[in-house]
């Protein structure tokens, strides 16, 4: 049974198909990549899932049975789906610490009023998540941080953040827009390891958008390509990596073979 | 720099105690103001003393719109204007002077559905927020805002051109809160509790929410917070903040109300204690609505003379703070008060680590 299924996805700004019916499903418990050019449509794909746009007439999406098509992003959120952004999109003048608190926000268990008529119990519950919260930031490495604001981190910090913030919304499922993107060959390998780890512990299942191959490639159980916004290739790493279509797609269609291999391999 | 380090310290280590010391101590060290005020200087002070608590309760509540949700409202004022002559029309005698309104309701009727009334109101106020952001936000808030305004102003039932007269004032059995010291206490009341409940939406979950939505409403809504429902939340308890200051304004002595009360040129002025007391910072709110209301008393009757003709020259003086602020101080004085805690904060735990490694060595 798929986590999350799309039929006949799709998306058109103006005159541009930025997603052409794309259908996909995600088993639980994998790490699924999602590769593909520049403008091929992988971040639509995301803002699609998580509610941020609106797909076309025609698309269906479900995700742990539940059908998200046209529901607000807050409703999705709600069913356990999180998402980290390219840009981030931290919440730059929040502390570490409330950056997460607010991930937590799903889960809150009182009224927006409750400040008013319960405080003691608004008081008990922040105890309890606070203290929560600082275990996973002590376990992303940023609890020595938790009371700098966000915008005052450094690049891998923040890209820590935005992951332990997506973490705490409690997620089934879990989609990482370009982690890697900016970090050192070994910052990158180390915040896959955390991914990794973070996967293991929470049981996530995870949905991966990444340029660097090598990455996608070593971590992905199963790899679905991208090109102006059609699905053009599914399957494993070693089935993606040597399909002629994809090869096409990145490279073009006179690039030899042994250059192939080589960006593939670099 | 070392006072404020001490007294910061002294409320720390009080609330450290019991949670609500702090408050009650400085509500205690609040009661004796009338008295000071009249010794020191004169009684027309307090009455000073009365505005800047109501405006602490406006400037406060446009600190939760504004502040902590981010949403540019320049309709705060017409709130207050609702909110006054609400309660002002309830609880006036029916049959009033000059075709006006009135109810003859209890006084502590007439508040709490003015409170109401006026929640009711920000919510319509917030609704554009929905779709609009920033400028023309602040375009479509200042239309309903002054539109309330010129509403009352044209109404002979809301007092129209003259204004409502002989607004009752509030009593507790016989006791009658009609002169400047008593009702003080009711208006420095209303101003703590109101800050006190500030905080404690600004530390929960609600709160939290706001500020998400302020920093980046995209992310907000994927993190599972509904925007349309929060926005519209921090319109309303604006609102509510709103209301309560305009309602007490209508029974404050000398129980007079006036549309002129509620011009652009009141809203630019509690626009101004909030941008100088620094966007999203409670205290500074209140610091900037004292300073200006004192500001505001004392430049009321500047005037200098051209060619021997006078011109009053406030707004001048005002709208030019306004643009230095935004230009040279743009945090305000809370941005100036989150950097020295900030700092004092970082020293203290400097000083932690040093203990640590002094005892573990």
């Amino acid at each position: 049974m798929a986590l999350l299924e799309t039929r006949n996805l799709s998306k058109s700004f103006g005159g541009l198909q930025a997603i052409d019916s794309v259908s996909l499903k995600i088993e639980p418990n994998t790490v699924h990549g999602l590769i593909g050019p520049n403008g091929s449509g992988k971040s639509t794909f995301f803002n699609l899932l998580t509610g941020v746009y609106q797909p076309d007439p025609g698309s269906h999406i479900e995700f742990n049975n539940v059908n998200i098509t046209n529901k607000p992003a807050h409703f999705i959120a709600e069913q356990g789906l999180a998402r980290t952004f390219q840009l981030l999109r931290l919440y730059g003048e929040l502390s570490v610490l409330d950056n997460v608190l607010v991930g937590f926000h799903p889960h809150t268990n009182y009224s927006p009023l409750a400040p008013f008529f319960n405080g003691a119990e608004v008081r008990r519950q922040d105890k309890i998540v606070k203290d929560e919260m600082f275990e996973l930031l002590e376990f992303i490495g940023l609890a020595d941080h938790a009371e700098i604001p966000a915008a005052e981190l450094s690049g891998g910090q923040r890209r820590l953040l935005a992951l332990g913030r997506a973490i705490a919304m409690r997620p089934k499922m879990l989609l990482l827009d370009e982690p890697g993107a900016g970090l050192s060959p070994v910052n990158v390998d180390n915040l896959m390891a955390t991914i990794m780890t973070l996967k293991e512990r929470y049981n996530l299942t995870i949905v991966v958008v990444e340029h660097i191959l090598k990455v996608v490639m070593s971590t992905c159980d199963t790899i679905s390509v991208l090109d102006h916004g059609q699905k053009i290739s599914e399957g494993t790493p070693e089935f993606v990596k040597n399909d002629p279509a994809v090869i096409e797609a990145y490279l073009g269609r006179e690039m030899a073979d042994e250059d192939i291999r080589a960006a593939m391999d670099a | 720099m070392i006072f404020l380090t001490t007294v910061a310290s002294f409320f720390e280590g009080l609330g450290k105690r019991h949670r609500l010391l702090p408050w009650l101590l400085a509500y205690v060290a609040l009661l004796p103001l009338p008295f000071i005020l009249t010794a020191l200087f004169s009684e027309y002070l307090i009455d000073l003393a009365n505005r800047a608590c109501l405006f602490i309760l406006l400037a406060v509540g446009l600190n939760i719109v504004k502040g902590f949700c981010g949403q540019v409202t320049v309709g705060h004022i017409g709130l207050y204007a609702i909110g006054a002559v609400t309660s002002g029309v309830l609880a006036l005698e029916p049959g009033g002077f000059g075709g006006a309104l009135g109810f003859g309701l209890p006084v502590w009727v007439a508040i709490p559905i003015a409170v109401l009334v006026t929640a009711f109101a920000g919510l319509i106020v917030g609704l554009p927020s929905v779709r609009l952001e920033g400028a023309y936000l602040a375009l479509a808030t200042l239309g309903l805002g002054e539109s309330v305004r010129i509403f009352i102003a044209v109404t002979p039932a809301l007092g129209s051109s003259t204004g409502l007269m002989m607004i009752p004032s509030p009593s507790i059995g016989s006791f009658v809160f009609d002169d400047f010291t008593s009702y003080y206490y009711l208006v420095m009341t209303a101003a703590v509790i109101g800050i006190y409940f500030s905080f404690a939406i600004l530390k929960s979950a609600t709160g939290r929410a706001f500020q998400a939505i302020r920093e980046d409403t995209i992310a907000a809504s994927v993190n599972g917070i509904n925007v349309v429902k929060y926005k519209l939340l921090a319109f309303v308890l604006s609102a509510i903040y709103a209301g309560l200051a305009g309602a007490l304004f209508a029974h404050m002595p000398p129980g007079y109300l006036h549309h002129n009360n509620f011009t652009i040129i009141e809203m630019v002025t509690l626009l101004l204690m909030v941008v100088l007391g620094g966007i999203g910072n409670v205290w500074g709110g209140v610091l900037g609505a004292i300073v200006v209301t004192i500001a505001y008393d004392q430049t009321k009757d500047l005037v200098i003379y051209f060619m021997d003709r006078p011109i009053i020259i406030q707004p001048i003086v005002f709208g030019l703070s306004m643009v230095f602020l935004v230009l040279f101080m743009p945090r305000g004085i809370g941005g100036w008060l989150e950097g020295f805690q900030r700092n004092r904060r970082f020293v203290r735990r400097s000083e932690e680590k040093l203990d640590g490694a002094a005892r573990n060595s």
